[in-house]
């Protein structure tokens, strides 16, 4: 796509995409469709670990848009919400989020991160001594029984390549957008992008609200797929050690680290979890030689030798004389 | 007198949180370094003093002299080879770093230690108490709220009035200024983390003590020290230790009105300082 400048201004284009995206998006829409159809080619087995795949992938996508981009938070607002439908689990957390983020706004980045996790400790505590939902011991998701195991794959299968468009096509379109400059600018110093017209606070509630909606959806998903949900699993801060232990491998600030670290963690998972207690001694400490050495994760270290963005979200500027 | 007892207990609860939130507030709130393995760093000291004192039959007190030094130089270390590396104006690289430091300890304690609670041997005087009108109190968490005192009163002095916390106070605020007048600020951070550290030492031991410790009870310690020093304000060694009181406080009466909502009383008071009084009771707007 590119987009031509107006006549006050000197005569060059903007590239916002490059070839390499091209075919990524291409592979990326074939995926999609691949996964929509997997109920009539794949195995049981093999749907649930994509889904997983995908869970991972979604939570790490609105982990990276906070930490990346804005601010961060251990999201596990989300716990509560598999109870009501799928869009209202869009709803919830927003709503749910408005308050949070009210309340803990005033805090710094990592102590954010921290006020945050309380929230979540509040809401787990609650969910607990709360019998409508069988308190602590959880319960089965007994409305999917209607269905038969055919219809129910359909619907996750169909599910499950919405919330990756919404998650990642969403954060795809908005780093693209006015919006994503924005919050660049911002990630990149708060006070500047400020003093350039950026409204910081309002961008950074947004932010979170949307993100909350992205990570409620892939909760109430998730749970969905594996029909039954108790509270310790839901706020379960696992989530956010996978979380962010897929963004800060797989390259923080941008998609493809996500979908790279996705990837390691989910064949990690596979091959090694058989290994309890080593491996996750072994994840933590990828995590620590990562922030130690190579901030920017694998991403970093592959774009160091081809820079071939499968989602840019950079603006070149070209010279028209140059470029004709 | 049921309400006066659960406000005493509450005080001495807070006596424990006072020696985690201690530690916390001089990396957190002094050198603005997050430190996520705090929790697991008390833990991890609970579990190697048990071990050292179950081995060689020896006292809580053998156990507090072995550990505390033990624990300055873990500090120190950890300081040296990662938080020094980490640390600077982006606050993320640290809270990951010592994020990922932490999920490596919780699953190394697992590994070595077991998921079983465990509690140090004390001799007797976990259990011992002594009445004081119609109330019972125990001798351990009074002992518990003096060491705790006695440590503030130290870090406090140690940081207002000698070459040290001058030292520390500059390199917290301009590191490159402070490094022109010839402070070596790696060298100060050094010795700050060894403190704080060493201080969680003396928290390990008590709370082996008083209750049992797990290797995945880490982050929860965490959480009340962090709300210990946002209670208190931000950089105020005096303010983490009240914070620590009114977290004590609100538990204990929580736990006195519902053994389910204890914990929950703390966090709720936590929230509605962050709402009413957003920088501590003792910090600077």
């Amino acid at each position: 796509m590119t987009v031509t400048m107006t006549a006050m201004l000197p005569s060059v284009r903007m590239r916002r995409q490059t070839t390499s995206g091209r075919i990524a998006l291409v592979l990326g829409v074939l995926a999609i469709i691949a996964l929509v159809a997997m109920p009539w080619w794949a195995k049981n087995g093999t749907i649930r670990s994509v889904v997983e795949l995908c869970c991972y992938i979604a939570v790490a996508q609105m982990w990276n848009l906070l930490a990346g981009y804005a601010l961060f938070i251990f999201a596990q607002l989300w716990g509560i919400n598999p109870f009501f439908a799928v869009p209202l689990s869009l709803i919830a957390p927003a709503i749910l989020a408005i308050p949070t983020y009210a309340l803990l706004h005033r805090l710094d980045r990592p102590y954010f991160a921290i006020g945050t996790w309380v929230v979540a400790e509040v809401l787990r505590l609650l969910t607990e001594n709360f019998y409508y939902v069988n308190a602590g011991a959880g319960m089965s998701l007994r409305v999917m029984q209607d269905y038969d195991a055919h219809t129910r794959k359909i619907g996750v299968t169909l599910l499950c390549a919405l919330m990756l468009v919404v998650t990642v096509g969403g954060s795809y379109w908005l780093l693209r957008s006015r919006y994503g400059l924005a919050v660049t600018a911002m990630r990149d110093n708060a006070v500047a992008a400020a003093s350039q017209g950026v409204n910081v606070s309002r961008l950074r509630f947004l932010i979170f609200v949307a993100t909350a909606m992205g990570v409620g959806l892939a909760g109430s998903f998730y749970f969905m797929a594996q029909l039954r949900i108790n509270p310790p699993a839901a706020y379960d801060p696992q989530w956010s050690k996978i979380a962010i232990f897929i963004v800060m491998v797989g390259g923080i600030g941008s998609i493809e680290g996500v979908l790279i670290g996705s990837m390691i963690y989910f064949l990690a998972d596979r091959w090694f979890g058989q290994y309890g207690s080593t491996y996750l001694i072994v994840l933590g400490l990828m995590t620590l030689a990562t922030a130690l050495y190579a901030r920017g994760g694998v991403r970093g270290l592959v774009c160091k030798v081809i820079d071939a963005p499968w989602f840019p979200i950079r603006r070149t500027l070209i010279d028209e004389g140059e470029a004709k | 007198m049921l309400w006066l007892d659960a406000l005493i207990q509450g005080v001495l609860l807070g006596g424990m949180f006072a020696q985690y939130a201690l530690g916390r507030a001089l990396m957190f709130g002094v050198m603005r370094i997050v430190n996520t393995s705090h929790g697991d760093l008390v833990i991890l000291l609970g579990m190697i003093g048990i071990s050292f004192a179950t081995k060689y039959s020896v006292g809580p007190f053998v156990s507090l002299l072995m550990l505390v030094p033990l624990a300055a130089f873990t500090g120190w270390a950890l300081q040296r080879a990662i938080l020094n590396r980490v640390v600077g104006d982006d606050p993320l690289p640290s809270l990951i770093a010592t994020f990922g430091l932490s999920i490596a300890l919780q699953n190394l304690m697992l590994q070595i230690w077991s998921a079983d609670t465990r509690s140090m041997p004390g001799g007797g005087i976990e259990q011992a108490s002594f009445q004081l009108g119609p109330l019972f109190i125990g001798v351990l968490p009074v002992i518990v709220l003096v060491v705790a005192t006695g440590l503030t009163t130290g870090l406090y002095l140690l940081l207002r009035f000698t070459r040290f916390g001058r030292a520390l106070r500059a390199s917290s605020a301009d590191v490159e200024a402070a490094a022109m007048t010839g402070v070596n600020p790696k060298v100060i951070y050094g010795l700050a983390t060894a403190i704080a550290v060493g201080i969680l030492g003396f928290a390990a031991v008590f709370q082996g003590l008083r209750s049992t410790i797990a290797p995945s009870d880490g982050p929860f310690q965490l959480i009340y020290a962090f709300e210990a020093v946002i209670i208190g304000g931000m950089g105020s060694i005096w303010g983490a230790f009240i914070g620590s009181m009114v977290l004590g406080i609100s538990q204990g009466i929580g736990f006195h009105i519902n053994p389910g909502v204890g914990i929950l009383a703390g966090h709720r008071v936590f929230l509605l300082v962050l709402a009413l009084r957003p920088q501590g009771i003792f910090g600077r707007a």
